[in-house]
Order: C-alpha cells, then structure tokens, then sequence
C-alpha cells in the first residue's frame, strides 16, 4: 500500500466518523428541540446554546491543538505535524465562525443586542483572527519549508496569546460593564439541559476529530502529489 | 596530503519537494580556481549558497574550516550608505582586525576615490567591484562568486578578473560560475559542469582555454 | 566569534544611520502620525463627546499604525540587495540580529512618539506635564511590547509574497493587550491617578514584555534558518 492510498484511507475514514458525527449532531438536536425542557426565561432561543457552546469547545480545542503541535514542531521537524497543525486551526476557524454566528442569534432576542464585548465572544473574536492570519499566511509563502517553520512560530506565539487575551478582556469588561440587557451569568442548567449540552459537547469532539482527520488526510496528499510533481517519490 | 578548503561529500539540496542538487561530491585546494558551468537553473546558485553555509544541505556534508567569502548576484551592500560605510560595517560584524583590511582593500579595488559617495551612485562595475572587497573583509581562504562578470563593461571586467587571479596566486581557493567563458583562461585552473542538478567531472584546464575544453564537459 | 551585544549594537547603529541617511522612513512615519491624530479627532460628534475623553485611544491607535508603518521597513532595506545574505554569513550569533533589529527599532519608534506626544498635547487640549514620568514608563512598556512581536512577525512578513499586509494582519491581534492596557493606563494616569493604583494593567503588560520579549528573541532564529 503506498503512502497516497493510505492518505486516501485516512480521509475516508475521516469521512466516516463526521458523517457519523453529523447524525450525531442531528440526534442532540432531536432531543434538544423535542425531550428537552424549554428554558423558563430564554424561551426556545435557547436551544440555540446546544450548538453554541459545544462549537465553542471544538473551536478552542483545535487553536489549543494548534498551539501545541507547533511547538511539537519545532522540536521533531516533521511536516506531518505541520500539516496536521495547519488541519486543526482549519478546524478551529471553522467553529469559530459557528460560533461567532450563533452567539449574536441568539444575543439578540436575550441581550437585546447582536454583539456584546463580553470578555469570551471577544477573545473567541482575536483569537478567530489571529487563526485566519495563520491560514493566509500559510496561502503566501510557496516554499514548504518555510511555510511550516513560520507557521509553527506563529502557532506558538498565539498558544502564549491566549491567556493575555482573555486577561485583558476580562479586565476590560470588569472595569467597564458592558450595557446588556440581561447579564450572561449562566443559570446552573437544570439536569435534563445539562444532560443535552453534555452530549453535544462530545458529539462536537466527535466533528472535530472526523474534521480534523480529513483536513490532515487532504494535507497528506495534497503534499505528496506535491512531492510527485517535484520528481522526489 | 593537503586538506582541501572545502569538501562536500553526496550533497543534496531540495526547494520545497523539487530537488535542486543530487548527490554532488567536490573537493577544492587552495590556489585552485574551479570555473562551474551549466544552463540556467541547474543548481549552481543553490551550490553556491550551501557551500557559503547560507543554505543547509538536504542531504550529505559540507566540511568547510573557514568562513568563506560570497559575491553574490546581488551586491548585498546598503545603497545609501558610501562604500567605506558598507566596508566597515560589515568589518565590525566579522570581527578580529577586519576593520584595518577597509583602506587597503578600497585602494586594491580602485574605489579609494570614491569610498566616500553612496553606492546608489556607483556603476554596475563598481559596485560589483566593492561586493567583492565586502567579500574579502575576513581575508577567506575560500571566494564563491556567483556571475562577476554580468553586466560589466570591457575595462571592469579586466579589473575583476584580475582581482581574482590575484587572489588565486595569493593562495585562496575559488569558485567561480560564469555563463561567459571569455577571459576566463588565465584565472581557471580547472572547470566542471553542472546541469539538471548533477555535476559533471572536474577537469583540469592546464593552460587550455575554457571554451575548447567545454565540449569535454559532456555538454 | 563577535560576541553577542558587540555585534547587536553594530546592526542597531546601521539601521539609524540608514533612518538618518534617508529620513524618508522616519518623516513619513511622523506625517502619518499627524495625520492619524488629526482624523481621530474628528472621529465623534464634539457636542457629545469631548476630545479629552477620546484622546488616550487616539494616542494609541496612532502609535500602533505608526509603529506597523516603521517595522515593515525594518527588513525590507535588508533584502533590497540580500544584504541580509552577508549579515548571516558574519561569525555571530544569530539572536544578535534579533536583538540588533529590536534595539533599532525601539529608537525608531520612540522616536516617532517621542514627536507626536507635543503634538498630541496641543492636538487634544491635555495636560500631560504633571504626569510626564508615568505616561512615559507606560508608553516604553507597551513600545517594548510592539517591537518585539513586531520585529519578530515582520521578518516572516518580508519573505510572504504580500509583506505590507502581512504585517499588520498577523500583528494586530498580539497587540490588542498593550493596545488596550496602554490606553487605560494613560486614562488614568491623564487622570492624576498614582501609578500604584495601576497595579493590574502594569503587571499585564510588565508580563506580556516579559513572555514575548523572550518568546520572540528564542524564535527568531527559526525564522532565519534555511
């Protein structure tokens, strides 16, 4: 089996575990909209959290992946561990446009307004940019080398980013409290919503990981036709 | 037995996936001068700048005991600073008594003249020629010179090829690649070729003229 | 071997006699601070909002875009004729050059600030004198910060095929903790408060010196490996 048909395998099997994912997502909305009690002061604009804060996760868990295989990077020096970087913060940009749309959806009927400054939607809001920045970055530079080494250094300055970033917001807003209509202090979710955001929260992991292993799988081959062309099999 | 200057031994350099240079063996003595021919994009920039340390080998070794002297394609001077500015800074950056060789070499160069106007206002040949003087701050045992000769007019072409045997008698090892051939007779002592990232066989020129030993080559 | 701060202060003291030989960087990074303070000024509607009240974000806002202006061109003069090239076949260390290009580009900013801040009093109707040593220790925290993400992130920048969009893009995010931590730090330093009241935003931004100065100095290397 050459390498490019294992890569294709892995994509398929990538493919197999978001597609079961999907259902997965689609069965946390059936019991969300259907078994799952409607939130007494946020009406059905609630149900919208059984995605928000799940992408949330997913968004964060592959900047957070990103940041640490770039170190892993600098250390090994393989390109899989680039490409596989790059796959995650594909990933996390992915669910953080998920989530950066979900959140003034559902901001608008609850807070009264589409966007507020509060500390996690802004972090999440760098943190989306720094990514996007990384990813047009990678588009610009043509040497594959190169590409990966500057990516990995941006991959682990943004890792030591995310503390600052959140610090500073935070302190922002706990000086200046934004107006919102009704303040975001999450209400401790009776068992049977808690049991649906569990769920979805691992059902998202689950789209993760099949995202995650396509995008790598792509990569992959993407990167040894590359090879193929340049005449080094 | 002498020790070469520099030595490489199954040399590969890749761009990205396209290798460049495939297993290139080389070994140069001082007071030898290699001219290295080949068509364009055969790797011989590429050799160039790995043999200099500016590029890493992708595969095999590089034995070099000193640093070498670069005259590259572009000068790598500042051109708004003079040609003594350029020549000092660079001297303060290698060190030792590098800074005493700046007067020396600006005379040796024939810009002693001129080493105080910018080097924005300097002709291709000059700047060519302070490029090298640049190069020749740490006094290197070794002088890689990436095209000298482009661009220059009848007179400075003299001035740099005699430069270069010069240094040559003086004891240094050169490499030099060239498309032009001509005037290239009293300074070679020996001559290969590179093409489609394989260098050819080293063969020692013996007072020949390098354009009658081309077609030897395998061109 | 030229040892380290030897060959740093040699690359810093090129750099600004390139700035003093040219002053074409140097006047248009100050014209585009002018400029940048004067728009800001019309940024609100003056029966609401009085100028004062906007003038520590202007302050910042002109000295981030004035900073990116002035770090795009720290390499760019480096690789017009590869002079880069014959830096890094020079026997020193490499952080040197680091630490050269981050020394040259703190004068050249500074500088840039050093300017615009009388400009910025009379502009905004502040008084700054009383307050000069704290405005001035906020603003060399938050500069530090700038340059060392900046000088880091325009290295990679020059060797993109889009350098002046770059830049700023990859840049930007990581200065939105100084950014902001200076613009609360000069409010309340403008509004005579003790710089022992500033406790946490001093220690943010002290730490975000202190974490990116080292991070960028460790990596830079990395960014000129071939």
């Amino acid at each position: 089996m050459t390498p490019i048909d294992r890569a294709f395998r892995l994509a398929r099997w990538g493919g197999v575990v978001t597609g079961a994912a999907l259902l997965g997502v689609a069965g946390v909305y059936v019991r969300a909209l259907v078994y799952t009690p409607v939130e007494r002061f946020q009406g059905p604009a609630q149900k919208i959290f059984y995605i928000h804060v799940p992408s949330a996760w997913g968004a964060l868990l592959g900047f957070a992946v990103t940041g640490v295989l770039s170190i892993l990077y600098l250390w090994v020096k393989d390109r899989r561990i680039d490409i596989a970087a790059a796959a995650s913060a594909e990933v996390g940009v992915a669910l953080s446009v998920v989530l950066l749309t979900t959140g003034p959806i559902w901001g608008k009927p609850i807070w009264g307004t589409w966007w507020t400054w509060d500390a996690r939607l802004t972090s999440t809001l760098f943190l989306f940019l720094l990514f996007v920045g990384y990813l047009v970055m990678r588009g610009v530079v043509v040497d594959p080398g190169l590409r990966s080494r500057f990516s990995a250094v941006i991959g682990v300055m943004g890792l030591v980013l995310i503390p600052f970033i959140h610090l500073t917001v935070y302190m922002f807003r706990t000086l200046h409290p934004a107006p919102i209509v009704l303040k975001p202090s999450k209400p401790s979710l009776p068992g049977e919503m808690l049991v649906t955001l569990l769920t979805s929260v691992a059902v998202f992991t689950v789209v993760y990981l099949g995202f995650l292993t396509q995008r790598y799988a792509l990569g992959l081959i993407r990167d040894l036709r590359e090879r193929e062309a340049a005449g080094d099999a | 037995m002498p020790v070469p200057v520099v030595a490489t031994r199954g040399l590969a350099r890749r761009y990205g996936y396209r290798p460049v240079l495939r297993d290139v063996s080389l070994e140069l003595y001082a007071g030898q001068a290699l001219l290295l021919v080949g068509p364009n994009g055969a790797g011989k920039t590429t050799l160039i700048r790995v043999l200099a340390g500016l590029l890493r080998p992708s595969a095999g070794t590089v034995e070099r005991h000193a640093p070498a002297g670069l005259v590259g394609h572009d000068a790598m001077l500042y051109p708004v600073l003079t040609a003594a500015e350029n020549l000092r800074f660079f001297a303060r950056l290698y060190g030792g008594d590098c800074l005493s060789r700046v007067e020396p070499l600006l005379e040796r160069i024939g810009l002693a003249d001129r080493a105080h106007d910018r080097v924005a206002t300097f002709s291709r040949g000059m700047t060519q020629r302070l490029g090298i003087a640049r190069a020749l701050l740490h006094a290197p045992t070794l002088l890689l010179l990436d095209e000298p000769l482009s661009g220059l007019d009848d007179k400075n072409r003299q001035l740099v090829l005699a430069l270069l045997t010069a240094l040559r008698d003086d004891g240094a090892a050169l490499l030099v690649v060239s498309h032009q051939l001509e005037g290239f007779a009293g300074v070679a002592s020996h001559m290969a070729r590179l093409a489609d990232t394989k260098l050819g066989p080293v063969v020692a020129l013996d007072g020949r003229d390098p354009s009658a030993v081309f077609r030897e080559l395998g061109a | 071997m030229v040892g380290l701060v030897r060959a740093a202060t040699v690359i810093a003291l090129k750099d600004l006699s390139l700035e003093l030989r040219t002053k074409t960087a140097f006047a248009s990074g100050l014209v585009f601070a002018v400029l940048v303070l004067a728009i800001l000024f019309f940024s609100r509607d003056p029966t609401a909002v009085a100028s004062r009240d906007i003038a520590p974000g202007a302050l910042w806002v002109t000295f981030t875009f004035a900073s990116i202006l002035g770090l795009n061109r720290a390499f760019v003069l480096e690789h017009e004729q590869r002079a880069m090239d014959a830096i890094l076949l020079a026997p020193i260390p490499r952080s040197a050059i680091f630490w050269g290009k981050f020394a040259g580009n703190l004068v050249f900013v500074g500088t840039i600030e050093a300017v615009s801040i009388p400009l910025f009093v009379v502009f905004y109707d502040v008084a700054v004198w009383p307050y000069l040593p704290s405005l001035l220790l906020v603003i060399a925290l938050a500069t530090v910060a700038f340059v060392a993400v900046g000088t880091l992130f325009s290295a990679i920048a020059v060797r993109t095929q889009y350098a002046e969009m770059m830049l700023p893009l990859l840049l930007l995010p990581f200065l939105v903790p100084p950014l902001v931590g200076g613009v609360q730090l000069t409010a309340r330093v403008l509004d005579g408060r003790p710089l022992s009241d500033l406790g946490g935003w001093l220690r943010l931004i002290g730490g975000f010196d202190l974490a990116f100065v080292t991070l960028a100095a460790l990596l830079f290397p990395v960014v000129l490996e071939d």
